[in-house]
Formats: C-alpha cells, sequence, structure tokens
C-alpha cells in the first residue's frame, strides 16, 4: 500500500512539472519541435523557471510593439514560442547594453533575472500562429 | 452595495444556477458582479476596459462610457497631416473589443459623477451604479488663453489636438497654402498632450509644403516656452531637411503673444505682427477633460492627483484617473502613457474587486516624431511609483550625430509600434 502511495505521487509531481515545461519544449513533445529535442533537454535547466502570471503583467510593457499574435510590423521582432533560455540571454545581452537598441536597453535595464525569467516563461508560452505576417 | 468577499458571492450565484434554487433569479446573479464604469475611449479607455474584461474573464461588469463608435488617434494623426497615413488607417472601432470581451458600450457623454452614490451619470439621464470608475477623459481646451481666439473660431484657426475633423480640417488648410504662404503656430504651453506634437506636426507641414515644391512658403513658431522637447534634434532636423522654411521664436524673442484675429489671419506678437497668415495653428493651454473637473477630481490647475504606486485619485478612492488628465509625475500626457497607466489601473482594480494577483506598478513611455521620410527621433523612459510620484528609472534620447541607417530603422519602429498599440487597445 505505502509503495503504491509514492509511486502516485511521484508521477503527480512529474505531471505538474509537464505544465511547467517551456512553449517550445511543449511544441517539441507535440511534435512541432523547433529546436533538437536534445538541445532543449540541456536548456531544461531554466525551463519552468519563471512565473508566467507575473511575466503576463509585465508583458503589458513589450505587447505595444512585440504583438501577442506574433505579427510583426516594422521590423519589430515577433518573440513568441522562444526557448526561455535564449529570450533570457537576448534580454540579458540589451541589459549589459551589448545589443543596440535605446528602447529595449532602458526596457531591459530595469529587470531583474527573475522578471527576465517571468517574460521568458509568458513569451514562451504563446503558440506560434499559422499565417500570421 | 457592498461586496466583502466577491468571490464567495460569485460562487453563490453559480452554485444557483446548478441547483435551481433559491438565488435563481438571473438579476441576482448580474448583482453579483462588481462593476467598473470606463469614462472615455481613448488610448487610456479603450486599454482599461479591454484588459479589465479580459482579464477578469467575465467576472466583471464593465461599462465603456464614450460616444464615438470609432477613435481616430491622436498619435500619428501628423503622420496623416504630413500624408504618410490615410484617416482609415488612424481610424478603429471599437466593436472587436466590445464582442469580443463582453464589454457595454454606452454611446454617450457621461456628464457627472455622483461620487456619494456612486452612479456616472450619463448625458440622456441614465444612472450607472459603480464599485470603481476609471476616468480617461483626454483634455479640455482653455479657449479663453489665446487673446482673440475662442471656440467660435476654431474652424478658422483650428487646434487639430483632439483627432478627428478638426485633423482633417488642417490637412485641408496645409494643402491650400499657396507658395510663399506663411503658416504660424501658436505653441502650448506646459503642460500639455503630448510634447513633441507641435514640433512633429511642424515637420510635416514642412514637408507637405516641400513635397508640393512651395518652399517660398515659411513656417513660424510662436512659442511660449524657452525649450521644447527634442529641441536639438528637430532644429538639426529642419535645417537639413527644410532649410530656410521653419524659424522656431522663445519668449525672450517674440517678447510674448499680444492677440490672434481669424477675421484678417493676422498674428500680433510684442516684436512682430504677421499679417495675411495663409494658416494659423493654435494650441491653447489645456486642462483634463470636463468631466473630471466636474467631479472635484482636480486641483486648481486643472489636473488630477493620483497616487504613482497605482493611478488612484488621491481625491476619491473609488476613482483611478489615467492619461492626460492625471498628474503623472515624469511620465509625458502621451498615448503610450495613458495605455501603460490602464494597464496598472485594471490590475489595481482586478485586485480590490475580484482579489486577483497584483504586482508593482511599472510604467513606461516612448515618443516618436516623424522628421522627414525615414528621419524618425525618439525620446522615452521607463518609471516606478514612487512616494511623491511617479519616477523614471531610466531614459533615453536620440542622438544628434546617428546616421540615416539608425533613423531609418527608428522610422520603421515607430510604424511597428503604432499597429502593435492599436492591435493591443482595439482587439
Amino acid at each position: 500500500m505505502v509503495v503504491g502511495l509514492q509511486r502516485m505521487r511521484v508521477t503527480r509531481q512529474r505531471f505538474f512539472a509537464a505544465f511547467a515545461l517551456s512553449g517550445a519544449a511543449a511544441l517539441a513533445a507535440l511534435g512541432l519541435a523547433l529546436v533538437e529535442p536534445a538541445g532543449m533537454a540541456r536548456a531544461s535547466t531554466v525551463a519552468g523557471k519563471g512565473d508566467k502570471a507575473f511575466g503576463e503583467y509585465l508583458a503589458g510593457t513589450c505587447t505595444t510593439c512585440h504583438q501577442v499574435t506574433g505579427r510583426s510590423v516594422g521590423g519589430v521582432p515577433p518573440i513568441l514560442a522562444w526557448p526561455e533560455d535564449q529570450f533570457a540571454a537576448v534580454m540579458k545581452s540589451y541589459r549589459a547594453k551589448d545589443r543596440d537598441n535605446q528602447v529595449m536597453q532602458a526596457i531591459a535595464g530595469r529587470l531583474s533575472d527573475e522578471e527576465i525569467y517571468a517574460l521568458a516563461a509568458y513569451f514562451g508560452s504563446l503558440p506560434l500562429q499559422p499565417n500570421i505576417k | 452595495m457592498n461586496f466583502v468577499s466577491n468571490r464567495r458571492h460569485f460562487i453563490i450565484g453559480a452554485s444557483a444556477l446548478a441547483g435551481a434554487t433559491v438565488l435563481g433569479a438571473p438579476a441576482v446573479l448580474g448583482q453579483a458582479k462588481p462593476r467598473v464604469v470606463v469614462i472615455g475611449g481613448g488610448a487610456g479607455g479603450a486599454t482599461a476596459a479591454k484588459y479589465l474584461a479580459k482579464e477578469a474573464a467575465g467576472a466583471l461588469d464593465v461599462t465603456l462610457v464614450e460616444p464615438k463608435t470609432s477613435f481616430t488617434t491622436c498619435f500619428h494623426s501628423n503622420l496623416y497631416v504630413g500624408g504618410f497615413k490615410t484617416f482609415e488607417e488612424i481610424t478603429h472601432s471599437y466593436d472587436k473589443i466590445v464582442s469580443a470581451y463582453g464589454i457595454k458600450h454606452a454611446r454617450q457623454m457621461a456628464s457627472a459623477i455622483d461620487r456619494e452614490k456612486k452612479e456616472v451619470v450619463l448625458a440622456d439621464g441614465t444612472r450607472l451604479p459603480y464599485d470603481r470608475v476609471i476616468v480617461s477623459p483626454g483634455i479640455a481646451l482653455k479657449y479663453d488663453s489665446v487673446p482673440g481666439w475662442g471656440q467660435a473660431h476654431e474652424e478658422k484657426m483650428p487646434h487639430g489636438w483632439m483627432a478627428g475633423p478638426q485633423t482633417q480640417l488642417i490637412r485641408r488648410q496645409l494643402d491650400a497654402v499657396p507658395d510663399g504662404g506663411v503658416i504660424v503656430m501658436v505653441a502650448p504651453p506646459n503642460p500639455y498632450r503630448c510634447p513633441p506634437g507641435p514640433y512633429e506636426r511642424i515637420s510635416m507641414f514642412a514637408h507637405g509644403l516641400k513635397k508640393a515644391g512651395k518652399t517660398k512658403s515659411k513656417i513660424i513658431i510662436i512659442d511660449p516656452k524657452e525649450a521644447f522637447s527634442k529641441q536639438g534634434l528637430f532644429q538639426q532636423g529642419w535645417e537639413r531637411h527644410y532649410p530656410g522654411m521653419v524659424e522656431w521664436l522663445g519668449p525672450k524673442v517674440h517678447d510674448g503673444l499680444k492677440s490672434v484675429d481669424p477675421a484678417t489671419m493676422t498674428v500680433t506678437t510684442g516684436f512682430e505682427t504677421y499679417k495675411n497668415c495663409a494658416m494659423v495653428n493654435v494650441i491653447p493651454a489645456q486642462t483634463a477633460g470636463k468631466i473630471a473637473l466636474d467631479a472635484g477630481l482636480a486641483n486648481p490647475a486643472g489636473w488630477c492627483p493620483i497616487n504613482p504606486d497605482n493611478m488612484k485619485s488621491t481625491i476619491d478612492g473609488n476613482i483611478y484617473v489615467i492619461g492626460d488628465a492625471s498628474i503623472a509625475g515624469d511620465m509625458p500626457k502621451s498615448g503610450f502613457s495613458a495605455n501603460s497607466q490602464a494597464k496598472v489601473a485594471a490590475m489595481m482594480i482586478r485586485g480590490e474587486l475580484l482579489n486577483a494577483r497584483t504586482f508593482p506598478a511599472r510604467y513606461a513611455n516612448t515618443c516618436w516624431s516623424l522628421v522627414a521620410p525615414d528621419d524618425t527621433i525618439k525620446i522615452g523612459g521607463v518609471y516606478e511609483g514612487k512616494p511623491e510620484k511617479i519616477t523614471a528609472s531610466s531614459t533615453f534620447l536620440s542622438k544628434t550625430d546617428e546616421d540615416a541607417g539608425v533613423r531609418k530603422q527608428t522610422s520603421d519602429e515607430n510604424i511597428g509600434w503604432y499597429a502593435g498599440i492599436v492591435a493591443d487597445m482595439f482587439t
């Protein structure tokens, strides 16, 4: 009886852990992989790190340029479904002013690591839509 | 009716439907939802109504009070004046957000806020009870602030500072300026909607004249201010693109605007008199929109003080004031700012009424100004609530020595932002 209960607990933990996977990992699981699954496994050290609800709130600053549908106008890149570690790396490079764009440097400049991962989790979870230009 | 815990009422309502017993009447269920009224459907109000309704997913009764069925954005209206956008491209319907998120659209003006009874009074006398109000009325023009000018003269000497028919009038008048004609702009004193706006408009006037081959025309700006937003950048741009066409006069030079005469199209300053002007664009002093003043939400100068942490009025704890009408510290009065503040206010209201999770307020703004084709300059920052005011934690400004490639990228960015913010507000 005791052994059986323990097994159930582990399964439940794995079940909830799956929800915490980044969008790209979820896409990969659905057979719509954007990156090599092996690469995703290594990157999963940051998967599930970010507070998605916090990220959704912080994204209010972003969505006036980076549309939530992924539609891209005027060279503003879509940022949906990016692997979270890559999202975080790009934001950190703006924060360090290694990338050039004054708006992004100012926005990234005030974000802590926790906030960057929250944004990564939120945007990473948004689905890519077909036929969006 | 006071709601201690709205979640409890909501759950009671749902089980009543399932059980179809004592509390089954739909009217009771309807009363269980907290009510939020949003006054004004501009950049602040449209954003607030959408975010409230969308994020509450049916748990809030949201009414947008706005007489218009579609909104012409003041931001990028200068691009229409300059011939870079059509009027249709800067005009957006409320249909999508109303139907997608179940927002009630009261298509009339709000005439008063009865703060004691907690009811918004509409123009036809209808009273809307509220738990919270978001007041986002934009600005009112001080028609008596320019001697010789007034509401009776706003067709002859338009302001174009509320987008719509006035914007189209400005464009028509610009198109009719003859080669060698003089345009005079009477610029506004601080604080006003859109700090770089008048100077982007000057750039659009100059571009329109140049494009039509009317390079003998002159544009004079009579400014009550000693300096203006992005001044060095604008003046460099005017010299580069429109040499000899634009003259900006500060108060030390013009020695004060004495009067304008719409009948003869004359502008008189202490220094010079301009007769038979082809066009006179008067942008007068401003206050918060009338409903905010009438409701007692403004200070003696006519702007509404708010709590920097949440945009709540410091005068009434059930009312939030956002956008141009509010005193927002370091944030300029802009569409971007209004949209940013609206999201904070919507979150805070959901926190109060639905026990939703809230986070510390974060604000942002960027103002892009088109100086000439592919030459756009910007200013902006990110902001937080601090005890005395909303305070910039970091700001940025275009540089005078940027190359053409950067200015082109900034121009594209401006177009990308506009597409994004109107999608954010209206879909």
